[in-house]
């Protein structure tokens, strides 16, 4: 009989060349679980443990003749080395060796003086790799240095000795493989991963010596002028040091999340030629005098100086008002354009809430200076530190801190962003989206912008505001004279100045032409949305906020398809209180009118950790814990979420939907925890539930969700990117991730006709439910519910009237059996006229 | 002085120390449990009852033999330090009788001493460190003393036994320095060791015997 067991994680008969583990204790049990333990660490490569452990399972004690055996066993040509706990398990090991007649197996086994469960476990992982009995050995002897570097005393209180790393410093060195080095976005996410630990963190640039900084300051983050490939040390102390330094060092391999194709964006954006320009960026047609955007001056602040306190009350307010402004823009941007678009916006945030900068406001106000003289002062030094940087790219984000400073002063002062003396086409290098958000519809005909793209912040909020906008026109645009006529077609991309009377007149007609298709749009969007053949659509708008459901209310939704609740716990250290969130929700509710509001639980992921909500970095957050999987591990917010929506749902029709969800599972879970935060009065009456289609596995079992849901919604923009393994946000893949893939159209197709077997509706609520070519497709498979921009409800609204959904059943049955989007696209535009009847 | 030893005395002695093992079994135990784990006393008396069934069932005729299965059986069931000690203790005494058939008392002397040898060897033991090396390094000098004297070897039992008697007393102020009771440091004063009680014991039963 022999107890020596082959460890299961070891491949049968893999006596190959790693190196032979035998372990030797006084207990079975507890050698078996040593070997279990490092079997986790072997994920199955073959590395043969034996166990010589007890007199039998339960009878504690050591037996040379059995340990012989399990070395004899374990023994090949690479060697053998031993475990033993204490006692007589070395006395036994000693003697089993005496015991092995083989003088050749004798000679190859080595004792190990390691401890049992640590010295097993790294042995394992060596002997796994393919070392040397010796290296094993070694290897295992070491395993307690981690464990008492850990546990060594902390320095006294004089202090660690000149030279030496202090015991509870964690060092760490990383490599900046950002193109443009470790400017204000990489920095500012490098700030906020810092941040949300407890711990303390120096930087200090190797390879020019720049630093030491404390990581938590954007503005000392930036002066370390780290370029790509310089060595980056982070030291950090703290309960939480360890996660800081591995934290970085993860988030400095993943390049701080900045996406790839920065250098594409910056050249078309920088090219003084305009080679494509200009480009089409918001249609319409807009014409008038070119108008300059000329910064109101600042003021000198006439307000008298304060008492400190009351200085700096007006600085806290208004930082919190400037980071109110720049996180609604920066969730705009993030819906539109995606999260990596957004990131500029974290930069600004960061230098808004940068600890040291504060202080030094605080200390010039403390020393006399009024708000307005010590905000400026501060950053007008930050400003100058950077501009004086050596790095072009770097100096250039400058404009970053005069960007958010500037707000800051108006926000102190009161004036305006910026003004436009006199109605028409304003002409500019750029906007910030502050200013592009500023711009007044009543002033501004149109937009011309030298640099820029059509995926830009700008582009988008022109769009969302309806300004005809034509971007990349080339530096020569801003030599055009103030007050010289100028017309430009943001649909085409057309651009003339000082147009001929004919040319004037053609664009005043397409001009005219518009309006009226726009007016009669929104004369009838109070009106259903009923196809040719009778079929009634419901038109809903994505919003975030109360001001939202007001525009999408105006525009004629028929509710709020898709509310999104991370307005409410963005930008915030604590959670927003149930009775905070039930106001929000409520808000919105009311400007609805009685219309059906459905709010998503909170969809956030490690892209954008809530300082509440502390997340690892992860890898790849898209994949990661986010929606309805972070929401499951911090049940406390959801149940109070949910809480708030039955509130809401008492008063007012209210749905609730669940994003992310992949699993049964989950979605049991989820409504497991609304059943509890509704209490034992029950689901309010009305409150219907659903969930977000999302991800792909969840569309191919829609099946299973089905008899748990009153309604899905198709959130077409993550399914696209998750169907087609390519992110939005993306530009070198971007153009993969269309949601008319017939590959996405058949997971649509699929969640269609489950749902209305089981009579569950069936939303979309994507950027493919206001594209004009993909809504005969979505139409045409089912699709009863389009939830999309506000300001895009009175178009869509029409472009369903003039369809004909016994037209679009064939057509969407054909492109699902064709190759590609652009088959798709084309299909539609050539059955368009049929299609419409 | 020219008095063989037989096969069947070796035997005889084992079969003794067996029997006192026995009835010692509890006071062992206790002695453990005051400075070890409180196995010695109960893995002693498993591991002699099972060399004694091994002698049962096996007739051997040398004592080479005879202590080569003692000692084997002996790793094998003890389970605690005492196995691989006395184990390594009878292994060396059967190594040093060999394959020959007969054994002078100068040839037993000498297979105690291989057998101290192999105790230090294996517990690299001092003088004083508290262990069966203080109860049995004596008797064994004894017993060379006594046979260098031109002394009976039942004489020299006698005088190895006393000696391993005075060893084993002299534990009990001596602070252990191996094994388990040296984890306990000064607390492991003031109690006498078991396995230099085992030694004793094991003298004990060679002046039981028919030497």
């Amino acid at each position: 009989m022999t107890d020596g067991q082959a460890d299961p994680a070891a491949a049968p008969g893999a006596g190959g060349h790693n190196v032979g583990l035998v372990v030797v204790s006084h207990s079975r049990v507890l050698a078996r679980a040593a070997v279990a333990l490092a079997a986790e660490m072997l994920h199955g490569r073959p590395v043969r443990i034996e166990v010589a452990a007890g007199l039998d399972d339960t009878t504690f004690g050591t037996d040379a003749v059995r340990i012989k055996e399990a070395v004899e066993r374990a023994d090949n040509p690479s060697g053998v080395v031993v475990l033993m706990d204490l006692g007589s398990a070395v006395l036994s090991a000693e003697l089993a060796l005496d015991l092995i007649a083989d003088p050749s197996i004798r000679d190859r086994v080595t004792l190990s003086p390691a401890p049992i469960v640590e010295g097993l476990i790294v042995a394992a992982v060596a002997a796994a790799g393919g070392a040397s009995s010796a290296e094993v050995a070694a290897e295992a002897r070491g395993a307690l240095l981690g464990k008492a570097a850990q546990l060594s005393p902390r320095p006294g209180p004089g202090g660690p000795e000149p030279g030496l790393v202090p015991a509870e410093e964690i060092v760490g060195v990383f490599t900046v493989e950002n193109l443009h080095g470790l400017h204000a976005r990489p920095a500012a996410r490098l700030v906020s991963e810092v941040s949300g630990l407890d711990a303390s963190v120096q930087l200090r640039n190797l390879t020019n010596g720049a630093g030491p900084v404390p990581a938590a300051s954007l503005s000392r983050v930036a002066t370390l002028a780290a370029l790509l490939g310089h060595e980056v040390e982070v030291r950090a102390s703290g309960p939480q040091a360890h996660e800081a330094v591995e934290h970085l060092l993860t988030l400095a391999k993943r390049r701080f999340d900045e996406p790839g194709d920065t250098t594409t964006h910056e050249q078309a954006a920088g090219s003084p030629g305009s080679v494509h320009g200009p480009l089409p960026a918001s249609p319409g047609i807009g014409y008038g005098p070119a108008r300059r955007l000329t910064p109101a001056p600042l003021a000198p602040d006439s307000t008298a100086v304060g008492e400190p306190s009351a200085e700096w009350r007006r600085i806290v307010e208004s930082v919190a008002a400037v980071r109110r402004e720049i996180e609604h823009v920066r969730v705009l941007t993030s819906r539109e354009l995606g999260a990596q678009e957004a990131s500029i916006f974290d930069a600004h945030l960061s230098l808004l809430g940068d600890t040291e900068m504060l202080a030094d406001v605080k200390a010039r106000i403390g020393a006399g200076a009024g708000a307005v003289a010590a905000w400026a002062g501060c950053l007008a030094d930050v400003e100058r530190l950077w501009a004086s940087l050596p790095d072009l790219y770097l100096r250039e984000r400058a404009e970053d801190v005069r960007a958010v400073s500037e707000q800051v002063l108006r926000a102190l002062t009161g004036e305006p962003t910026q003004h436009t003396s006199a109605s028409g086409v304003l002409i500019a290098r750029d906007l910030t989206p502050a200013e592009a958000a500023a711009l007044d519809t009543d002033v501004v005909t149109g937009v011309v912008l030298a640099q820029g793209s059509p995926t830009s912040h700008a582009a988008i909020l022109a769009r969302a505001r309806d300004i005809p906008m034509v971007v990349a026109a080339g530096r020569d645009v801003l030599n055009v004279p103030e007050g010289t006529t100028v017309v430009l077609d943001g649909t085409t991309g057309e651009l003339h100045v000082d147009p001929s009377p004919e040319l004037l007149q053609q664009f005043g007609h397409r001009a005219g032409e518009l309006a009226d298709r726009r007016r009669q749009q929104l004369a009838a969007a109070e009106q259903p949305a009923v196809s040719l053949d009778g079929t009634s659509f419901a038109v809903a708008a994505n919003i975030g906020s109360g001001a939202d459901a007001r525009t999408a209310f105006a525009a004629g939704a028929d509710g709020a398809g898709l509310v999104r609740t991370e307005f409410l716990f963005l930008g915030r250290s604590i959670a927003p209180r149930l009775d905070e969130q039930r106001a929000y929700y409520e808000a919105i509710a009311e400007a609805m009118s009685g219309r059906r509001i459905t709010l998503r639980t909170l969809d956030v992921g490690g892209d954008k950790p809530l300082p509440y909500l502390p997340m690892p970095a992860e890898a790849n957050p898209f994949l990661g814990r986010r929606g309805i999987r972070l929401s499951l591990d911090h049940r406390d917010l959801l149940r109070d979420q949910l809480v708030a929506v039955c509130e809401t749902a008492r008063g007012f029709p209210t749905s609730v939907m669940f994003p992310m969800v992949a699993t049964l599972g989950e979605l049991l879970e989820a409504r497991q925890v609304l059943a509890d935060a509704a209490g034992p009065a029950g689901l309010p009456d009305g409150l219907k539930v659903g969930m977000m289609v999302e991800v792909p596995a969840a569309a191919l079992k829609i099946e299973t969700f089905l008899p748990h849901l009153d309604f899905v919604s198709i959130g077409t923009n993550d399914l696209t990117q998750y169907t087609l393994a390519a992110e939005r946000g993306n530009g070198s893949v971007a153009v993969l991730s269309d949601a008319l893939d017939p590959g996405v159209l058949l997971l649509i197709d699929r969640v269609c006709r489950a749902a209305a077997r089981d009579r569950v509706d069936v939303a979309v609520c994507g950027e493919a439910a206001s594209d004009e070519l993909a809504i005969p497709v979505l139409v045409g498979l089912g699709v009863r519910e389009l939830s999309v921009s506000p300001s895009a409800v009175p178009r869509v609204k029409e472009t369903i009237r003039q369809l004909d959904t016994r037209r679009c059943r064939p057509l969407a049955q054909q492109a699902l059996t064709l190759a590609g989007a652009d088959d798709v696209r084309k299909l539609v535009l050539a059955m368009g006229s049929e299609a419409t009847g | 002085m020219d008095e063989n030893v037989t096969t069947a005395v070796l035997e005889e002695w084992v079969r003794t120390f067996a029997t006192l093992i026995e009835q010692n079994r509890d006071y062992l135990t206790e002695l453990d449990a005051a400075i070890g784990d409180a196995d010695h006393g109960s893995n002693m008396d498993r591991g002699m009852k099972a060399a004694v069934a091994a002698l049962d069932d096996a007739a051997l005729t040398t004592a080479g033999a005879l202590f080569t299965k003692v000692g084997m059986t002996l790793v094998s069931t003890v389970g605690g330090a005492s196995g691989p000690l006395f184990g390594t203790f009878f292994l060396r005494m059967g190594a040093s009788f060999g394959d020959s058939d007969t054994a002078s008392p100068r040839d037993f002397a000498a297979a105690l001493r291989a057998g101290l040898g192999g105790v230090v060897a294996r517990g690299k033991a001092e003088p004083g460190d508290k262990t069966m090396y203080d109860a049995l390094a004596p008797a064994v000098d004894a017993l060379d003393l006594a046979l260098e004297a031109q002394s009976q070897l039942a004489t020299g039992l006698k005088a190895a036994r006393d000696a391993a008697a005075t060893g084993r007393d002299a534990t009990t102020p001596m602070l252990a320095r191996k094994g388990r009771a040296s984890y306990l440091g000064e607390r492991s004063v003031g109690h006498q060791d078991p396995g230099a009680t085992t030694v004793a014991l094991l003298l004990e039963a060679a002046t039981e015997s028919s030497f």
